[in-house]
């Protein structure tokens, strides 16, 4: 495969005129971005040992191909470290896999944006936050990789607000929305071993996703108490009837609390199956769902997940304070899933 | 959209309705499958929380156009 990078030159006599030009060109997301020289880009793709030509994702109902010089460029603007390529390259073949099916939470109104658990040694080795401050700025990792596949998103695969990203809202999160698993003071098993990897690979899971929602409660001191608070919050939310995934992330207060009564993460998704479910008599009086109520609807319910395996465990954030976070995924889950893959270590 | 599209380059007559909010979004997807002049038709937007009867009105109203544009064909 050739080597030669093929994407168009634009000569700029200095580096404020290269950033003006981005803006002009409407490449970036609002923010100035890193020009991509030819070098840097060559860089990008390097760490990766991947050929500018070689496809990462095609985007079928867009009829795109992501190549690897598109994402390299745009992982240079982004603010990337070469380093951080094969995260970011992981990350856009799952937005890529016909599971995740990019055309419905990349378009719509929900205005979903893509939720990045990184697991594995690759977390700590780049430095990607898993504690304080958890899902805000400070971090160069999660905030360049998340920002590098939004800009491939944008800038490739065309989600520009007004045309084919139509999110009526949209949220922060689709600045940049990475978190890493805390799996040094986590007691539970990783996301991505539950999910049929060794803990020694390290991968990153992709998420269509709403804003976190944080919950508080300092005063119990029991799993089922946490839980309580956390499934009183979450049973009216996102969707609510539409059966998508959701990621619950437990910080440190919490995480301790639940697992000191020996809970694992199977546990904490079953419990949060059973007291998440509403009575279709509820979500007909509240016009969720169509129709009259009818007799039995008031027995009848309608879990929040079709099955506790959608619910995403996390352990994850600061180690003070007793709050921690739901994320309600977009759409349903037969519409979209989250997709985990391999970060390949090509450097071994 | 896209079945519309998919339809019509399977020689399978076809008329794509969005609502008209999302007409920039229709182009866009014309513009990716290639089809920059793809014809679709619009009705006003929302129709999610129409009742029934106004949904039948809807229908009434925008279906002479449905069979104006599957018999004359994309073109």
């Amino acid at each position: 495969m050739t080597t030669s990078l093929t994407s168009t030159r634009h000569a700029v006599t200095d580096l404020a005129q290269a950033m003006e030009l981005c803006f002009e060109k409407g490449w970036t997301d609002g923010l100035p971005v890193v020009p991509p020289t030819e070098a840097a880009v060559r860089d990008m793709l390097e760490a990766a040992e991947l050929a500018p030509g070689e496809e990462l994702a095609f985007i079928t109902n867009r009829q795109v191909a992501v190549t690897a010089e598109k994402v390299a460029i745009n992982a240079v603007m982004a603010g990337c470290r070469p380093a951080f390529m094969p995260v970011v390259v992981a990350a856009i073949e799952g937005i890529g896999d016909p599971r995740w099916a990019y055309h419905g939470p990349g378009t719509s109104t929900a205005g979903a944006a893509v939720l990045m658990i990184v697991n594995g040694p690759i977390a700590r080795e780049l430095d990607f936050n898993c504690g304080d401050n958890l899902f805000g700025p400070g971090w160069r990792a999660n905030a360049t990789v998340g920002r590098a596949v939004r800009l491939v998103m944008r800038n490739v695969i065309g989600s520009r607000p007004g045309t084919l990203d139509r999110g009526t809202l949209g949220h922060p999160g689709k600045l940049s929305y990475v978190i890493a698993e805390n799996e040094l003071d986590s007691p539970w098993t990783p996301l991505h071993v539950e999910r049929g990897f060794r803990a020694e690979q390290s991968t990153v899971t992709v998420m269509a996703a709403e804003a976190p929602h944080q919950f508080y409660n300092q005063l119990s001191s029991t799993a089922a108490g946490l839980l309580t608070t956390c499934c009183d919050d979450m049973r009216i939310s996102g969707n609510v009837v539409g059966q998508s995934q959701y990621a619950l992330v437990l910080a440190g207060e919490h995480m301790r609390t639940i697992s000191a009564e020996g809970w694992s993460k199977a546990d904490v998704r079953s419990f949060v199956f059973e007291h998440t479910q509403n009575t279709v008599a509820h979500l007909k009086r509240t016009e969720r769902l169509a129709g009259p109520v009818e007799a039995g609807d008031e027995r009848a319910r309608r879990p929040l997940v079709a099955s506790p395996a959608d619910i995403l465990v996390v352990a994850a954030g600061g180690r003070a304070g007793a709050f921690s976070a739901y994320i309600p995924g977009w759409g349903s889950r037969k519409a979209s899933e989250a997709v985990t893959t391999l970060i390949k270590d090509r450097r071994a | 959209m896209l079945d519309g599209i998919l339809f019509e380059k399977v020689g399978v007559p076809a008329a794509a309705i969005v609502t008209d909010v999302f007409e920039s979004t229709g182009r866009a997807m014309a513009r990716s499958w290639g089809v920059p002049d793809y014809r679709f038709l619009s009705m006003p937007h929302p129709i999610a929380n129409l009742t029934e009867a106004q949904l039948d009105q809807r229908a009434r109203e925008i279906a002479p156009e449905v069979v104006k544009l599957i018999l004359q064909g994309q073109e």
